[in-house]
């Protein structure tokens, strides 16, 4: 295919930092260079935690941007991440969303991959063009870095490497996120498809908390003291102190609240990497969620769970119960905000903008400072996307 | 299923309509009447249950659970969400005897649902229920219903149990 798409998309932006206009959400003709300029551009994307794939042969099918990819650890016990597509004519090798293989083979003419990626068989070779060498023909991979267990990839050669990229305020809580050490244990899924626009899926921000989630009302959660750090990227994180009180009336089973540990932090850490993956430890859950949009409307998202090694039975029945019930698209604390996804979705039809107040400290400016509980904070990574995006601000 | 005795069918069939009726209806009452004191319910995915994973969509693993479910369906998420009404379509496909009043029984499932201001009806999930049921002096009641989801990808989010 020779077409290259059509990525001459323009959209006027307001002047104004602290207002996003609607058909941002809308515009299906933005898709393309969405994936040009962000998902195969300078950005980082978590693929796999180790502890998904713990033995040899494992394996884990995703996607970046429209391409399939997946997972595998290898006989060296190394996990590469390859392109899902056979190095012949591109029949892709994986068609399970996990499993367990010693080889990957095509079954369209038989080539046969290495789970290292090594082309190591490919029937009637000697009638290949003359300078046909199987050296020549591995699976395609990506410039790969590992934090705590967990994979990144990007197709840039040029993005800065992971930590510089995701700055210390963020790599930091991340990494306690993943356990502190990255030894954990991967104890299911919950998959769930949005009915929205990838972006009204990652818009969501400090305001709304205390004031969406009834959850937090009826069961008399205190805002604890917390910080919210942005970066020029577009990366958000915050941490903040959660204080649950000792008598919760509007519970029968006050237990699923429980907060034992306290190793890695506080209360709470969410953070929202560019752009569009949410990691999280709400009391004792350890949560990444994968995201992959299905074009310019829908996103599917694969909150993956996770227990630490060192944790003891009660401890891990603990988590299970507590990240079954509170998190994802079924969940106490967070069923709401799947349901502003696809309601903001639909309200963003509308025209205009879409208007960002609380800790805007000046329309015309754009701030790094913000509050825990304030909304500005997602105006640094709407700034990123607009200046990847070669979207003209109008004047002020 | 020949050695089960017809009333003992009878009843598990009653049960599994009380059941799917109570949550077409929405009257999380009723669904939770369906259980007795043991009961407890899960939903999780296919994906999940075969490759020994425990995290469910809901674990109801105690009374007390279940009836916060009530709870938070009634009174907690009842404002943000887009409600949508549900059928169930259910098929019993095996029953075992577990002794002590106990029996093992599977149906299938299809919930197909109508989302309001959407209004056209699409299907929220398939599977299997994997239920333990006590029939006991005329009375029957879960001891476990257990909704093992083929739909490993939820179409939207899902406030009400299955
Ligand atoms: S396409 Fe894979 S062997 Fe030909
Ligand atoms: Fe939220």
């Amino acid at each position: 295919m020779s077409q290259t798409p059509e990525n001459g998309a323009t959209l006027d932006w307001p002047a104004k930092y602290n207002e996003v206009p609607k058909e941002v959400f809308e515009r299906e003709d933005l898709w393309p260079l969405e994936l040009e300029k962000i998902f195969y551009g300078d950005e980082w994307h978590p693929i796999v935690h180790q502890s998904e794939i713990p033995n040899i042969g494992d394996y884990k099918a995703a996607e970046l941007g429209e391409m399939p990819i997946f997972a595998v650890r290898g006989q060296d016990n190394q996990i590469r991440i390859f392109q899902n597509a056979c190095t012949h004519r591109g029949t892709t090798l994986v068609t399970k969303s996990s499993g367990n293989k010693t080889e990957f083979e095509c079954p369209y003419h038989r080539w046969l991959f290495s789970p290292e990626g090594d082309l190591v068989g490919c029937p009637n070779s000697r009638e290949f063009t003359p300078d046909f060498d199987k050296k020549n023909f591995s699976l395609p991979t990506f410039r790969t870095e590992e934090y705590n267990g967990l994979y990144f990839i990007t197709m840039s050669d040029t993005v800065a490497p992971l930590r510089e990229y995701l700055g210390e305020e963020f790599y930091e809580p991340l990494g306690r996120i993943l356990g502190g050490d990255g030894r954990l244990k991967f104890v299911g899924y919950q998959k769930v498809h949005y009915d929205c626009n990838w972006k009204a899926y990652c818009d969501n921000d400090g305001y709304h908390a205390p004031l969406l989630h009834l959850a937090f009302k009826m069961l008399n959660w205190q805002g604890g003291k917390g910080v919210q750090n942005v970066s020029e990227n577009g990366h958000l994180s915050f941490e903040s102190e959660l204080k649950i009180p000792d008598d919760i009336t509007a519970l029968k089973d006050a237990s699923i609240l429980d907060f034992k540990g306290t190793e890695t932090s506080t209360g709470s850490i969410v953070q929202m990497q560019f752009p569009l993956t949410v990691y999280s430890k709400h009391m004792d859950m350890l949560n990444i969620r994968y995201a992959f949009p299905k074009g310019p409307k829908g996103i599917e998202v694969h909150y993956a769970y996770f227990t630490h090694e060192d944790d003891d039975d009660e401890m891990i029945q603990h988590r299970i119960r507590q990240s079954s019930n509170l998190l994802g698209p079924c969940g106490l604390i967070s069923m709401e905000d799947a349901s502003i996804f696809s309601r903001i979705d639909k309200g963003n039809k509308t025209p205009g903008n879409a208007i960002f107040q609380k800790g805007v400290k000046s329309e015309f400016q754009l701030d790094l400072q913000v509050g825990q509980n304030d909304e500005s904070g997602n105006l640094p990574r709407w700034e990123h996307y607009r200046k990847l995006m070669g979207f003209k601000r109008a004047e002020s | 299923m020949s050695e089960i005795e017809a009333n003992v069918i009878f009843s598990i069939e009653n049960l599994n309509r009380d059941y799917i009726c109570a949550l077409d209806k929405l009257d999380m009452n009723k669904w939770l009447a369906c259980f007795n004191k043991q009961g407890t319910y899960t939903l999780i995915s296919n994906e999940n249950e075969s490759n020994g994973l425990p995290i469910g969509f809901m674990l109801d693993d105690c009374y007390e659970r279940l009836q916060d479910r009530v709870t938070q369906v009634v009174d907690i998420q009842e404002d943000s969400t887009e409600h949508y009404q549900t059928r169930h379509m259910t098929q019993l496909t095996n029953i075992t005897d577990l002794g002590d009043n106990k029996y093992k029984a599977d149906f299938n499932f299809t919930v197909f649902y109508t989302q309001d201001l959407i209004e056209q009806t699409s299907i929220l999930g398939a599977g299997r229920y994997e239920d333990i049921i006590l029939v006991e002096n005329g009375k029957v009641s879960f001891i476990q219903r257990k909704a093992v989801l083929d739909t490993n990808v939820l179409p939207r989010y899902v406030p009400y149990p299955i």
